[in-house]
Parts: C-alpha cells; sequence; structure tokens
C-alpha cells in the first residue's frame, strides 16, 4: 500500500462520522464542566486526567475527521467525503469535507441559523493543531501548575477555550462561528486574569475583554450587512446571476429557507453570482433597489462589511488599532500565552478571512486595507520588540507581528500561504512561549532576559528546541518558518489588487523590513538568555532543567516545526515548479475564490512558487543580516562596552521602543480620558444626581413630607370620617346631578 | 293616589335624619338606630319605586336589605357589648384607637 492509498482509506467513512462531530467539541466541554464543577473534590490527578483526556479524545477524533476528508470508496475508488451543496443544483458538490446539520437552532421571520458543523481541509488543519497543541499544552500544564493551588479552575478555563476555539472551526455559518468567537473571548479573559488578586492582572484581563467586545461589535454588524446584501440579492437577481454562481433561483431560496442566510456556502454562491457577467442583472456596481441599504451598491456594501470584519478579526488577531491588549495579556500563565495568544485564538481573524475568501477577494481596497493594517502592525511590534526585556513581552510583540505578516497573506490573496504560516507559527511560538515558561519555572520565575543568560549548559532541551524555534521564526533555511513567510512574501510580491498596484510593491518591501527585524529581535532574545556567561543579578545560582511533561511537547513542537516545512514543496519534492503539498490541499477549500478571481478582473492571482535563486536567497540573505547584526551587537560590541555609556543613536531611540511608542499613551490620552471624563460626568451628573437624589430620593422625600402633613387629619374619630365620607358622596352626587342636568 | 313624589322626599328626609344621627350622636347605640333608620329609608325608596314600575324587583331588593339589616344588627349589637365589656364605655369619642 502506498502512503497515497493509506491516507485515501479513513478507518471511519465519512458517512458514519459525520453525525458524530458534535463530540469534538462535546468532549472539552464536559471537561470543563467536570474539573469546574467537582474539580475541587476531586484532588490534582484525577483534574489532570480529565482535563487532557477530554482534549485527547477530541484530538483522536479530529484526526479521524481530517482523515475522513479525504476519504475514497474502497470499491469503487471514487471520492466519498462529499456532500450535496444545498445552495447549488443536484450536481453541485462539496468535495473533500464532510458536514452534518443538526436542525434548526433558531428562527426569526426568514431569518434562520442551523447548528451545523462542517469540516473540510481548512478547518480540519485548525482541528488538529487547535486539539494537538491544546494537548501538548495541556500536557505541559499538569507540571507548570504543580505549585498552584487553584489547577481545577485554569484546568477547567483551559478545556473551556478548547470546546469555544473547536466551535469557532466547526461551524458552517458566521451566527455559530460567533459564538465560538466569544466563547474563546471569554475564556481568554478568564486565563489572563486566571491569579485574579493581582490588581494588574485583573486589570490585563479587563483590558483585553474590553479591546475585543469592540472588534466584536463590529463583527456583528458586518454579519448584518451580509443579511441584507442576501436578501437584496434574492430580490434583484435573474437566472444569468444564477447560472453564474452554479445554481438556479429555486435551488438557492430554497436552500436560504433550510439553511438560514448566513451559512458560508450560500456567501460563497452569492459571492459568485455577483461577479460581472454578460446577461446576469446584479453584480458589483448594482445598486440595491430596495430595504435599508436603497442606493447603495453591492460592492459598496460588500466592502463596508469586510472592513467591518477586519475591525473584529484586529479585535480578535490583535492588529492595528485593536492588538494593545495582546502584550497585557501575558500576565496570564505561560501555557495560557502559549495555546491562547500564540497558537490558536489569535488566529481566528485569519481563518475568518481564509474562511470568507470568496467574498473578500470582490473587494480589493478592503483587501488592501488589509494588507496595509497587516504590514503596518507587523512593523510597529517587530520595532517594540527590539527593546522589550520581559522574555514573554518579545515574544508577544513577535506574536503580533506574525499575526500582521498573515494578515498581509490573506489580504494580498495568498490564502494558503497564510493558513500555512499559521500553522508553522502554531508551533514555533507555541514551543517559544512553553520554552520561556520552562525557562521561569527554572529560573524563579525570572522573566527579564537581561538576569538570565547562559542557560544553554543549565537546561540542554530547552535550549535545544528554543533554539530550533528561534531559527523557524527567523527564517533560517531548512525550517518551516522559512518557506511561510517566504510564500506570503512571495505572494504578495506577485498578486495585484485592481487599481491598487502600488500596494504589493509596498507591503513586499516593508515585509523584508520585518523579516530583518523579525531575525534581530529573536536573535536578541535567545542570545541574552542562552549563551554568555550567566548573569550576575540572576535569580537562583543554578537553573534546573524541567520535568518530562514539560520538555516532551517542547521536542514535539519542536519537531514539527521542522517538519512542516515538507508542505511548501511539491508533492514531487524536487519539482521547484509543481504546486505547494499544502496550496493542493487547500484548493477544494479555495475552489470558489479561484472561480471569482479568474471569473473577474478585481484581483490577480500568482500561482508561481518561489525559485532557489533569487527569491530564496534574498530572504535568507534578509533574516542573515538582522539575525548577524543582533549577533554582533550583542555578542561582540555591548559586552565589549560594559560600563561605558550607549552610544548617542540607541540612546536616543531605545526609550522609544521601550515605552512601546507610547501607543498606550495615546489612547489613554484619545479614548480613556475622554471615555472616562463621559463617564464621570453620567455618574455625578445623570446617576448621582439626577438619579439618586432627585427622583428616588426625591420621591420619598415628598411622599414623607405629605405623609407627615396629613397624619394630623387622621384623628380615629369613626365619625369625622363618616362626615368626610358623606360630604364627598355629596359633591360626587351634585356634580352627577349637574351633568345630567345639563 | 300619592304621587311617588312625596314617598321619595319623606325616604330622604329619613335618610339624612339618619345620617344626621350617625354623625353627630355620641352614643353607639344611637348611631346603630340612626344607621336602622337609613336603611329602611332606602327600603321606602325601593318599595316606592317597584310601585311605581309595577313589578316585584324593588320588593326583592327591599327584602334583601331587611335580611342583611337583620345579620348587622346581631353583629353589631355584639360588637357594641364586646366594646363596652372591655372599655366600660359606649361613647364614640372614647374609642379613638384609629389613630396613625
Amino acid at each position: 500500500m502506498t502512503l497515497v492509498e493509506f491516507f485515501r482509506a479513513a478507518p471511519v467513512a465519512p458517512d458514519i462520522l459525520a453525525p458524530s462531530l458534535w463530540l469534538i467539541i462535546a468532549l472539552p466541554l464536559l471537561g470543563a464542566f467536570i474539573t469546574g464543577v467537582f474539580g475541587k473534590m476531586m484532588g490534582r490527578a484525577n483534574v489532570q486526567l480529565v482535563a487532557c483526556a477530554a482534549v485527547a479524545g477530541s484530538f483522536v477524533l479530529s484526526l479521524l475527521a481530517f482523515w475522513a476528508t479525504s476519504h475514497h470508496n474502497p470499491e469503487t475508488g471514487r471520492l466519498a467525503a462529499i456532500f450535496p451543496n444545498p445552495f447549488g443544483i443536484e450536481r453541485d458538490f462539496v468535495r473533500y469535507a464532510l458536514a452534518y446539520d443538526y436542525g434548526t437552532w433558531f428562527s426569526v421571520g426568514d431569518f434562520r441559523v442551523n447548528f451545523g458543523l462542517m469540516v473540510d481541509h481548512l478547518s480540519g488543519i485548525l482541528l488538529l493543531i487547535i486539539t494537538g497543541v491544546g494537548f501538548l499544552i495541556h500536557l505541559y500544564s499538569t507540571s507548570y501548575m504543580e505549585h498552584d493551588a487553584a489547577y481545577w479552575r485554569f484546568f477547567a478555563y483551559l478545556n473551556l477555550f478548547v470546546a469555544a476555539m473547536l466551535t469557532l472551526v466547526l461551524a458552517d455559518n458566521l451566527i455559530l462561528l460567533f459564538v465560538g468567537w466569544e466563547g474563546v473571548g471569554m475564556a481568554s479573559y478568564l486565563l489572563i486574569g486566571f491569579w485574579y488578586d493581582d490588581p494588574a492582572k485583573a486589570w490585563a484581563g479587563r483590558k483585553a475583554f474590553v479591546t475585543n467586545r469592540i472588534g466584536d461589535f463590529a463583527f456583528l454588524v458586518g454579519t448584518f450587512l451580509l443579511v441584507l446584501l442576501v436578501s437584496a440579492f434574492t430580490q434583484q437577481s435573474n437566472a444569468a446571476d444564477y447560472s453564474n454562481a452554479g445554481t438556479t433561483a429555486q435551488h438557492y431560496t430554497a436552500a436560504l429557507e433550510q439553511k438560514g442566510p448566513v451559512t458560508f456556502k450560500g456567501l460563497e454562491k452569492m459571492a459568485e453570482g455577483l461577479v460581472d457577467g454578460s446577461a446576469d442583472k446584479v453584480d458589483l456596481s448594482t445598486p440595491i433597489e430596495a430595504g435599508p441599504l436603497e442606493g447603495y451598491t453591492f460592492g459598496g456594501v460588500m466592502t463596508v462589511a469586510m472592513l467591518l470584519f477586519l475591525l473584529g478579526a484586529a479585535g480578535k488577531s490583535a492588529q492595528l488599532p485593536l492588538y494593545v491588549w495582546l502584550p497585557d495579556a501575558m500576565a496570564g500563565p505561560t501555557p495560557v500565552s502559549a495555546l491562547i495568544h500564540a497558537a490558536t485564538m489569535v488566529t481566528a481573524g485569519v481563518y475568518l478571512f481564509s474562511r470568507m475568501s470568496a467574498l473578500l477577494v470582490l473587494s480589493p481596497t478592503a483587501m488592501a486595507t488589509i494588507a496595509i493594517i497587516g504590514a503596518l502592525t507587523s512593523l510597529l511590534a517587530a520595532l517594540i520588540a527590539f527593546a522589550q526585556d520581559d522574555i514573554k513581552k518579545v515574544l508577544a510583540y513577535s506574536t503580533v507581528s506574525q499575526l500582521g505578516i498573515m494578515f498581509m497573506g490573506v489580504g494580498m490573496g495568498i490564502f494558503w500561504a497564510a493558513v500555512f504560516h499559521l500553522m508553522t507559527h502554531a508551533f514555533f511560538k507555541a514551543c517559544l512561549f512553553l520554552g520561556a515558561g520552562s525557562v521561569m519555572h527554572g529560573n524563579g520565575d525570572e522573566t527579564d532576559i537581561k538576569k538570565l543568560g547562559g542557560l544553554r549548559k543549565e537546561m540542554p532541551w530547552t535550549w535545544a528546541t528554543f533554539l530550533v524555534a528561534t531559527l523557524a521564526i527567523t527564517g533560517i533555511i531548512p525550517l518551516s518558518g522559512f518557506f511561510s513567510k517566504d510564500a506570503i512574501l512571495h505572494g504578495v510580491h506577485h498578486n495585484h489588487l485592481q487599481g491598487l498596484e502600488w500596494v504589493s510593491s509596498l507591503v513586499y518591501y516593508l515585509g523584508l523590513l520585518i523579516a530583518a527585524s523579525t531575525a534581530f529581535y529573536m536573535t536578541r532574545v535567545y542570545l541574552l538568555t542562552f549563551e554568555g556567561p550567566r548573569s550576575k543579578e540572576a535569580r537562583v545560582a543554578h537553573a534546573h532543567e524541567s520535568a518530562w511533561q514539560m520538555t516532551l511537547p517542547l521536542v514535539v513542537l519542536a519537531v514539527l516545526s521542522v517538519v512542516a516545512a515538507r508542505y511548501a514543496f511539491g508533492i514531487d519534492f524536487f519539482n521547484m515548479t509543481a504546486q505547494p503539498v499544502l496550496d493542493n490541499f487547500l484548493s477544494p477549500v479555495f475552489s470558489a475564490t479561484k472561480r471569482i478571481t479568474e471569473a473577474s478582473t478585481l484581483v490577480a492571482l500568482d500561482t508561481s512558487r518561489p525559485q532557489v535563486v533569487p527569491d530564496y536567497l534574498k530572504a535568507w540573505a534578509v533574516a542573515l543580516t538582522g539575525g548577524g547584526a543582533a549577533a554582533f551587537l550583542y555578542l561582540r560590541y555591548f559586552p565589549s562596552r560594559v560600563g561605558q555609556p550607549d552610544p548617542a543613536f540607541i540612546r536616543a531611540v531605545r526609550p522609544l521602543a521601550l515605552n512601546k511608542f507610547y501607543v498606550d499613551e495615546l489612547y489613554e490620552l484619545i479614548v480613556i480620558r475622554p471615555v472616562k471624563f463621559m463617564s464621570f460626568l453620567l455618574f455625578r451628573v445623570v446617576d448621582a444626581l439626577v438619579i439618586d437624589t432627585v427622583a428616588v430620593r426625591g420621591t420619598a422625600w415628598v411622599t414623607a413630607r405629605v405623609g407627615s402633613a396629613l397624619r394630623y387629619v387622621q384623628s380615629g374619630d369613626a365619625q369625622a370620617y363618616a362626615a368626610v365620607m358623606a360630604i364627598a358622596l355629596l359633591g360626587g352626587m351634585a356634580y352627577a346631578l349637574i351633568q345630567v342636568m345639563q | 293616589m300619592v304621587p311617588i313624589t312625596y314617598y321619595l322626599l319623606l325616604a330622604a328626609a329619613l335618610f339624612c335624619m339618619g345620617m344626621f344621627g350617625v354623625l353627630v350622636r355620641r352614643n353607639a347605640l344611637v348611631v346603630f338606630m340612626s344607621v336602622e333608620l337609613m336603611l329602611n329609608a332606602a327600603n321606602l325608596t325601593f318599595v316606592s319605586f317597584a310601585r311605581m314600575r309595577g313589578d316585584d324587583l324593588g320588593h326583592v331588593s327591599a327584602f334583601f336589605v331587611i335580611a342583611v339589616a337583620a345579620a348587622e344588627a346581631a353583629i353589631g349589637l355584639a360588637i357594641v357589648i364586646a366594646v363596652f365589656r372591655s372599655r366600660g364605655s359606649v361613647l364614640l369619642e372614647d374609642l379613638r384607637t384609629m389613630k396613625h
């Protein structure tokens, strides 16, 4: 049996597995429930067992699901993992995917959301990253959190996060995705503020939550715009529009009634229908005739919706202007930083845009904005990382920077490379964070790289894995990070957005600068932590290597960050013009996107491969320049000048980077202060004065005054009461009589 | 035949006397009697209207009021006796407990 045949024969056939997809989410959710509710009485070992087993079970199921997406029927040899696209005509199938619809979640009028799950090659990769890296990090945490009393709470939150993240990637519609989107935000908040008795850490959690909420609001508004767009499309389109999309009006509207307007498959069909054709009625420049969006064009609304999704993704994936929460999120335990704030949650924005790539390629403006935002974020974060001395802060800014690179890829339409970088980044950045955690664990929780040093001998496993991961992120040639970054930069350079051709050159050259900067700061961190003599200010005299639960995940992740490079080559390894494995693997996911870009002139996607000469050599030269500069500065220049003041230009630039270019201060000035002032006004004037004093206490005061005045009337004399009643009756009768007489 | 107006005027006069008694007399027993006077003024009105309309509705109402008045008299007198036993007086000005 060849390797290909092996991977095409899944142990569980797709149609058997599909109804059980919910178990992938349910297992970690159950784990969260058990460890959260009964964890305190179960004891440490049982909690660890339940939490790890839940994620391990989920990993096995994910593996089966991933395997099943490529399953072939053993008798016919035909593809088995297919299901009829409900939005298409009868012969229209979604290939290499399995899906199951568990029925209506809720429906209001003609708006409907189904609880539908789908695994295709994109969500399959994400599933394996989440559960696989998630399991390694659970294992790591059993040792890392061994001295913490609230271990059960930690594992409950961690399992909850995994369940929410799996919901996010398994959802077949935007609303269910949003449930996972919010769920990971909540789990992230809970875990950043895990040590909530330290006010600074509790604040960091709150900052992350509030920043994310801003993005989530934009996400929701974007979703609503898409719902309106779908209804406008069904009202105005003609048969030619539907045939452009490979469907008919009856099939499309029937599927809308059955599945609701926010499913990704339905949105893809609409996107195909919006492409300009000869006989069709609706394309991007058609104005919408009725409804709340009357007068706006389809293309304009699509651009606005995509920009709103960009703001949403910027919140979750820490891009400008909402990146400020991620560096502070390092207040949480280190395994959390590795899992949530490096490998999985923060890549949700990249996943979202890859999932909706068919809509994105309709709007070159939105794509250019995404690419530029990504490049600027990446550059800014890389420059800030130059001067940070906290090992976790450097890695945090590095994460922001790498996410920016992924956004560059998504923005310029090289989706497979962005997903590839997402994957390799999950491996090497999780490895770096766990390595940093191991360093902290062995050095009395010291995080200042200036007070570490010389750990190479004392922590050999941590050193070796950290070195591999550093080389991977730096982009040294045989490692995965080099190929993923280079694939993005190559795609950025060769793809073109209509009317915005200058963007690809701009983003490409910024990308080279970012690559050099990445090499510089990563080399700096590595050298200061592991090389050279041990710092005189070290907290403990001799560091100790961590337990196997901590080193094993490091080794696995380091190996993964090496071997993942295979996906950048063709199936025939030595053919340098063949389509890369991952590009080929993801092509069913991006098939609608490809059709749209081929049918329209909006975006020109390039399919060439980077070559050894000149692309690889150029990228390698850039990485070596950055790394070499750092090596020169921190191995030769600074050690030889101990005791002397730094040169003038460093003294001028360093405070700027050290203080993060004063972005937090700028936000304080233009956002937080005005909001606080408004809140103060509302609190003092509206709440304290109008509501509390006038409305609430005023009512009580008036009632008391009136009561104390009227109590003298209440003499206790029954005859006086009777007299009042009689007079009142008399008056009433007199009034009635007058009315009758008139 | 005496016109109905006279019956109604008589009933009104009786009612006013009863009400005056309720409002100004000090002794609870006299007040009680005045209440009976008011009830009977109402009865007189019912019966006069019954006669004018020539049906039995007014008579029924009058008997109903008489039955209620009997029950009321029994309970009311029992209350007066109970008050006298506990306080040694049936004068209304001594019974000012309905204060704030």
